[in-house]
């Protein structure tokens, strides 16, 4: 895979030489030039841009690629060290996150300015250990309508380098989930939730093979929904693989556990399990519940001390959080990072670990998230008939929008999981044909890692 | 992770096509969230009911009691049966027995356990009740029994269409508790003359309401969201539903020591209230409507003058059924001005049933609704049973069993000479007299979509949401 990709890196490389620069690379290649030239003699320095203000006619999304080709360009230079803290652009203004400024040398500023039929790029560069601003620069270009409006685009790459549709099946409906984990043979092991049952596939080559199925006896008060949510959750503890499974038809989610070569319920939780998370070195079971009988979570987010050692009817701590359509905790190596949150006015919202809120995309709508460990984040787009998807980078703690997938039909659900070794996306969309619906599962990942 | 600097100059051009290409066909289906909202509350402007007890005997009554009240059967417009109370239903032919299965888990309004029991009890209230729908259910059913979760109803003959047969709107679940209820929304909170708030019933068997509530308003103020009103207005603010129903009132004279001038007097009275209060009726001339029925009513009315004079001496108590309370403002200042000894009072269906038997009632303003395609023959038959009171006889009985022969006879013309027959004899007994008649349409503001109708006129709520755009 590496191999293909680097091929056709190449041959994207070799398109470019052949018709030549455009304005905005010219652009770019000055400044870059002219930054790597400045730092070369400063082994070890850490640069990074800070600031970015936009005076031109371009958009948002042009200022991105503009960041990015920068920057990439200055991550080929290795006398310097440059670290990309872009969180997002927005009005015209990029956000980074600069909660460790002391971790800078240099810090970076850039603005993008109109000058009549051309386009300019200011760059300042300051000295945090001097206190003083050490070279200001100007670079100007010609950069044409017609790369404008190329620019102004929001495609960022190509589905074969980014998220791309790897698998596609149609499911019963009602499907609410689907998580994996490996067996003890090693082979990955497919959950997929319903509301009335769990049924377990492994995984044949591009196919999946029922292997065993169980059905879920929910108990009252059981509060009947229109729309069916619930999230599934496997891992495992000591010996045993362990599995919760809560919804919003009723306000206990169940806990079986398979031991003995069956599948017994252990326990009930009073809220949704969504993620086994390591706190101050103690393992919980992290969630949140439920507005019973609806589709959005109350905004709080529970915390219940869970290990083969701890008491079974040890309370949770809760921590406020919002009301929210779609949740989804990113953790990473089993730290929770951040909470992820669609409130019930569509509008994306961040919460850090500590659970102070941050709006690296104050202006985003969504319907539906899931993030894959602390790396990705897919929100489905705030729309109905025809469905998007949006992947962001949140590997530096920021929120960088990368790629985008259009989807025929209305998402339902996304989780994070992974399909023959490739982590991504599984999506439940749901689809009209001939006046019915069908739901069809589809599973969205990065080919290239 | 992707920095853009692969993006060469001919990758970016085929991503922008793209981009254009699916954009553009993409933007007309953008309409709104995915996910519904769920919140809010709509004002409903219907007549006051007079208790939480099942009475579906008008119109306006007929949409406040589905909302509390589950029935067992839906009948959709397109004549789909669809049930949220039962997972399963099958009819086996040889045992001729229809077995209903609910599903598991329901509950009441307040909790408590929804079961077989309670279908096996609201089928059999259901099938006690004086409704000609129930009447005849009551001819095709010989029990109705637990088997399990299952309620099994054994038939006296082979009836595979019996479920058509639940889909009346009166067949509805019951809790043993008054003040528990299987409808999508629960009764909150009642301010008497004024409005009655209804709260979604989080265990609705067909799966919680978007809304929170309902208001149901006595009053125009607030502006309501859903309302009934002549057809062909609103067309800026509202959509406009064809309920299919039509409203039919009749003057009914209970006792038989009524001089036939009086009759025709009150009859011409009425007549001039309704012209005074700028027509709100349309003039009925038939007993069920004048488009399908084989007889025209016409009675002369008299002047005002020898209307006068003929009731002056007369103390006249008008009663008239609590759904028709929308007229006692007007009605009552009418006939004061008329310096006429005419006292009108309003009740509701169950205090005029039971006033039946007694003197106390002689002159009574009844209104009864029908579906416009309700055949013509099912509509006499109701008419005749449910509007003859005390005065039923051998004579009635003899005249529906004719006309069931003559349904069966799949001839038109003995059908339609049978119906002839039928409303002669009810005018010329006297008994009756047609009034007016008023079709409905429900008004819905637009910023409320997803709004159905069923096939009895009946806003189905249960989807509907405040438009999240």
């Amino acid at each position: 895979m590496k191999k293909a990709i680097c091929s056709l890196l190449l041959l994207m490389a070799t398109g470019a030489s052949v018709i030549g620069q455009t304005g905005a690379e010219a652009l770019v290649a000055e400044s870059a030039s002219f930054l790597g030239a400045f730092f070369r003699n400063m082994p070890d320095a850490r640069v990074a841009v800070v600031r970015f203000e936009n005076e031109s006619e371009l958009s948002d999304s042009a200022l991105q690629k503009i960041y990015q080709m920068l920057v990439s360009r200055l991550e080929g230079e290795k006398s310097f060290r440059v670290l990309d803290l872009l969180l997002n652009f927005n009005g015209g203004r990029g956000e980074f996150n600069l909660v460790q400024p002391e971790a800078l040398d240099f810090l970076i500023e850039l603005k993008l300015i109109q000058n009549k039929s051309k386009t300019g790029l200011g760059l300042t560069v300051f000295s945090r250990l001097q206190n003083r601003v050490l070279t200001v620069k100007y670079f100007e270009r010609n950069i044409s309508k017609g790369e404008m409006d190329l620019l102004n685009t929001r495609s960022h790459a190509f589905a074969n380098l980014g998220f791309s549709l790897l698998l596609e099946f149609e499911s019963r409906l009602g499907l609410m989930d689907i998580q994996s984990i490996a067996a003890v043979d090693g082979q990955e092991q497919y959950f997929f939730f319903y509301p009335d049952e769990i049924i377990i596939y492994n995984a044949r080559e591009t196919r999946l093979e029922k292997h065993f199925q169980f059905k879920l006896a929910w108990t009252r008060p059981v509060f009947p929904v229109l729309h069916p949510e619930g999230k599934l959750l496997l891992f495992r503890l000591g010996s045993d693989l362990v599995l919760t499974a809560g919804c919003n038809f009723s306000p206990t989610a169940q806990m079986q556990t398979f031991r003995d070569g069956r599948w017994q319920e252990s326990r009930k939780i009073d809220f949704v399990p969504f993620r086994f998370v390591t706190l101050n070195q103690a393992p919980y079971l992290v969630g949140a519940r439920y507005e019973e009988g609806r589709n959005f979570f109350k905004g709080k987010v529970y915390f219940l001390p869970f290990s083969a050692a701890a008491a079974s009817d040890a309370s949770a701590y809760e921590k406020a959080t919002c009301p929210a359509l779609s949740l989804d905790f990113s953790t990473r190596e089993g730290q929770l990072q951040a909470v992820h949150a669609i409130d019930r006015d569509y509008t994306y919202r961040l919460f850090t670990a500590d659970f102070e809120e941050k709006k690296p995309l104050s202006e985003k709508k969504g319907a539906t998230l899931a993030a894959s460990n602390g790396e990705w984040l897919a929100i489905s787009d705030f729309s109905r008939g025809s469905d998007q998807l949006f992947f962001y980078d949140i590997r530096d703690g920021g929120l960088r929008p990368v790629y985008t997938g259009k989807v025929a039909g209305e998402i339902q659900f996304m989780s994070a999981g992974n399909w023959h070794g490739v982590r991504g996306f599984w999506a439940g969309v749901r689809q009209p044909v001939d006046g019915m619906e069908r739901l069809m599962v589809q599973f969205w990942g990065k080919r290239n890692e | 992770m992707n920095k853009g600097k692969g993006l060469s100059r001919p990758l970016l051009l085929l991503a922008a096509l793209l981009a254009i290409g699916l954009a553009a066909p993409l933007a007309p289906c953008l309409q709104g969230a995915i996910k519904p909202y769920y919140g809010g509350e709509i004002v409903v402007r219907l007549n006051e009911p007079s208790s939480f007890n099942l009475n579906a005997a008008n119109y306006s009554n007929l949409i406040f009691y589905s909302l509390i009240y589950e029935n067992f059967f839906f009948l959709k417009k397109n004549g789909e049966i669809t049930s949220h109370v039962f997972r399963d239903y099958r009819y086996e032919p040889t045992a001729r027995t229809l077995f209903l299965t609910p599903k598991e888990n329901l509950s009441f309004s307040n909790g408590k356990p929804l079961t077989a029991r309670n279908i096996q009890a609201s089928l059999k209230v259901f099938l006690g009740s004086d409704l000609s729908a129930a009447s005849r259910l009551r001819k095709m059913i010989k029990n109705v029994r637990l088997d399990g979760e299952d309620v099994a109803v054994e038939l006296m003959a082979d009836h595979p269409d019996i479920v058509a047969m639940l889909t009346a709107p009166e067949l509805v679940v019951l809790a043993e508790n008054e003040q528990s209820f299987s409808g999508p929304f629960y009764p909150q909170e009642w301010e008497k003359g004024r409005h009655l708030v209804l709260r979604a019933n989080p265990y609705y068997a067909g799966g919680r309401t978007y809304l929170d509530r309902v208001r149901v308003s006595f009053s125009e103020s607030p502006a309501p969201d859903l309302f009934l009103s002549g057809p062909g207005q609103f067309k800026d603010s509202c959509l406009e539903f064809d309920s299919g129903i039509y409203q039919n009132i009749y003057l009914c004279f209970l006792q038989g020591d009524i001089g036939q001038n009086t009759k025709v007097a009150l009859y011409s009275l009425l007549k001039r209230f309704n012209e005074a209060t700028g027509w709100r009726y349309r003039e009925l001339n038939s007993l069920t409507s004048d488009d399908e029925s084989p007889i025209a009513i016409r009675i002369k009315t008299l002047t005002p003058q020898k209307t006068a004079s003929i009731l002056k001496y007369s103390e006249i108590k008008l009663h008239a059924l609590s759904s028709l309370s929308s007229l006692e403002k007007d009605l009552t200042a009418f006939l004061k001005e008329s310096n006429l000894r005419i006292e009108t009072l309003f009740i509701d269906d169950s205090q005029f049933r039971a006033s039946l038997d007694s003197t106390s009632i002689k002159y009574a303003l009844v209104d009864k609704i029908f579906q416009k395609k309700t055949p013509p023959e099912e509509k006499i038959s109701r008419i005749l049973k449910e509007t003859s009171f005390n005065q039923f006889n051998a004579k009635y009985l003899r005249l529906l069993s004719e006309l069931d022969e003559a349904r069966f006879s799949n001839s038109q013309e003995l059908l339609t000479e049978q119906i002839a027959r039928i409303s002669e004899a009810i005018v010329g007994d006297g008994f009756i007299l047609p009034l007016f008649q008023k079709n409905y349409s429900l008004y819905v503001r637009r910023s409320w979509p997803a709004l159905e109708i069923d096939d009895y006129g009946r806003p189905l709520l249960q989807k509907v949401g405040k438009a999240n755009e």
